[in-house]
């Protein structure tokens, strides 16, 4: 049942709405990606997105271009995007858009942290870090030498601070430690962002819980293939999946004890939303499983724009447009290394 | 008679110049096919590795993340100068690196007995013998299998199987430049041989 936010959404949030939507209207479409995928070269690439709301931003790129220029300024439009809004809006719809960046926030974490026990440095570090996820003290990671020092000398002033509980240690940093480390920080900020959306009540509860049911469940079968073959135990598994979600708790159970794809498989074809995805793989074969999943996704991120007055378009449009960078990333990629015949392995078709 | 010895002589030097010819010929084949092979290794390779950023995200899958820690090789290369010949020695433990360079030692023998198969065709069952993890004995396969996840271990110990497939195709890439090391090695001698043949005849 909602509320009623016909009645007092836009008084604060009906403004940025119609910018997100007129900001979705720019979104690449198939017509567009069929040009892409015909270029020769990253300069005919360059050309084609000149006529796009990307246009500004590669303009000024000098040849020969690199796959990881035309990323960078793609994500850079988004950013831009995304302070805009975050400047306009007032509460509750700022900590919302604060939300949405946690992810990235706690991958530059890692980043930096990996990076640090490598020995590499950390200005070269912080330039690859993701611009949404960037926060002041940053750079102060690589002093850290366990997790407490790091919570104590750093993440105790970001919004990340109340993920830590869950895994403060006094052991060294390690890499096991480390991805310990990032799976549970984006167990809890998952959990939290999910909480807070329930919090918000009516439309936006409904459907941000759909979708972020949906990344809790892609993340625990996602950390299932990858931790099959490694020392990673069944328990410290299930340990890492999310506490919501459709699969969550019997789907939870028989995946922790999954040892190959095929098992995976028959746990995840006993739910229907799930069964879809899988009839589209052989027996045996995961290389697919990432571009079915994104399709779904994308599927369910275009359904949120279907309904006004809630605050799940932001992070539908925020979600499509990195879709839509993964997209160019791999076009960039296939022309590049002169494979077009594979562009259509990962490229998913937003309209 | 001593002209029919001489013409025995003749006939057995023609038969053994007709000889290195083929050999010369064998070896330009296999090198050719070799080369082939790595280029379309290198290629997989290549598009594997975008295909695990895609999958991973560029912030887990990018330069910045080598470990830059001075560590033993995992992988080395030896050289005999007689012929010369080079041999490979893949995923030596850290801790060890003479204990478990049987797996390497098997694996290049399994080569060797093999060749008479071509390159491609060896290559195609190597690949499938690692992949099903049929052929090496267990302990060293396990071996393997933990300095492989070591190595990757740089972009975080749950990877995507993508990644790990990327590093497959790379390790066979690198088999196959030992391969055609030494087959160029062999293809100089061959050459060698056949411009003494000629010499020798004008």
């Amino acid at each position: 049942m909602y509320g009623f936010e016909a009645l007092t959404f836009n008084i604060h949030g009906g403004y940025l709405e119609a910018i997100v939507r007129g900001y979705r209207s720019g979104l690449l479409t198939a017509a567009d990606y069929n040009n892409l995928c015909q270029c020769e070269t990253l300069d005919d690439i360059k050309m084609h997105l000149s006529a796009t709301e990307y246009g500004p931003y590669l303009q000024n790129e000098p040849s020969p271009l690199h796959t990881t220029t035309i990323v960078e300024k793609c994500t850079l439009k988004l950013v831009d995007e995304y302070k805009h809004m975050l400047a306009q809006a007032t509460e509750p719809l700022s900590t919302f858009l604060e939300y949405i960046t946690y992810g990235h926030m706690i991958d530059n974490v890692v980043l930096i942290v990996t990076g640090t026990l490598h020995e590499r440095d950390v200005q070269e570090l912080l330039e690859k870090c993701h611009p949404l996820g960037m926060f002041d003290s940053i750079a102060t990671l690589a002093v850290a030498q366990n997790m407490r020092e790091l919570y104590r000398l750093v993440l105790v002033d970001t919004p990340l601070a109340p993920y830590f509980s869950e895994c403060i240690t006094s052991e060294d940093l390690d890499d096991m430690n480390i991805e310990i480390m990032r799976n549970t920080l984006y167990k809890a900020y998952l959990e939290d962002f999910y909480r807070f959306c329930q919090k918000l009540g009516g439309a936006t509860a409904e459907i941000m819980s759909d979708l972020l049911a949906f990344e809790a469940d892609r993340r625990a079968v996602n950390i299932t293939i990858n931790s099959i073959g490694t020392e990673l135990t069944r328990d410290d598994r299930r340990k890492l999946y999310s506490n919501f979600g459709l699969l969550y708790p019997y789907g939870h159970e028989e995946l922790a004890v999954c040892e190959d794809i095929d098992q995976v498989r028959g746990a995840m074809e006993k739910y229907p939303p799930y069964q879809s995805i899988f009839s589209k793989l052989s027996y045996g074969e995961s290389q697919m499983l990432d571009k079915a999943f994104y399709e779904e996704e994308v599927k369910r991120l275009c359904l949120a724009f279907e309904q006004q007055f809630h605050y799940g378009v932001f992070f539908a449009y925020m979600r499509l447009r990195e879709q839509e960078i993964r997209n160019l990333m791999w076009i960039s990629e296939c022309v590049a290394q002169n494979q077009k015949s594979r562009v259509h392995d990962s490229v998913v078709f937003i309209f | 008679m001593q002209s029919s010895e001489n013409g025995v002589e003749s006939r057995n030097g023609v038969a053994e110049s007709e000889q290195h010819i083929l050999n010369f010929l064998d070896s330009v084949d296999s090198y050719l096919i070799l080369m082939e092979t790595l280029s379309s290794a290198l290629r997989q390779g290549w598009l594997e590795l975008a295909s695990a950023r895609h999958s991973m995200g560029a912030s887990r899958v990018n330069s910045a993340l080598f470990d830059l820690k001075s560590h033993h090789a995992s992988t080395t290369v030896q050289v005999n100068d007689d012929l010369p010949q080079f041999k490979l020695c893949k995923w030596a433990s850290s801790d060890d690196p003479e204990k478990y360079s049987e797996e390497a030692k098997f694996e290049e023998d399994e080569l060797f007995q093999n060749k008479s198969d071509g390159p491609r065709h060896q290559h195609q069952e190597l690949q499938e013998k690692r992949r099903d993890g049929g052929a090496s004995p267990v302990g060293t396969d396990n071996q393997a299998q933990k300095e492989r996840s070591k190595t990757l271990s740089m972009f975080g110990t749950l990877v995507s199987p993508k990644l790990r497939a990327t590093q497959l195709s790379f390790e066979t890439a690198l088999e196959m430049l030992v391969e055609i090391s030494n087959t160029r090695a062999s293809l100089l001698h061959a050459y060698d041989q056949v411009q003494k043949d000629r010499t020798n005849t004008e």
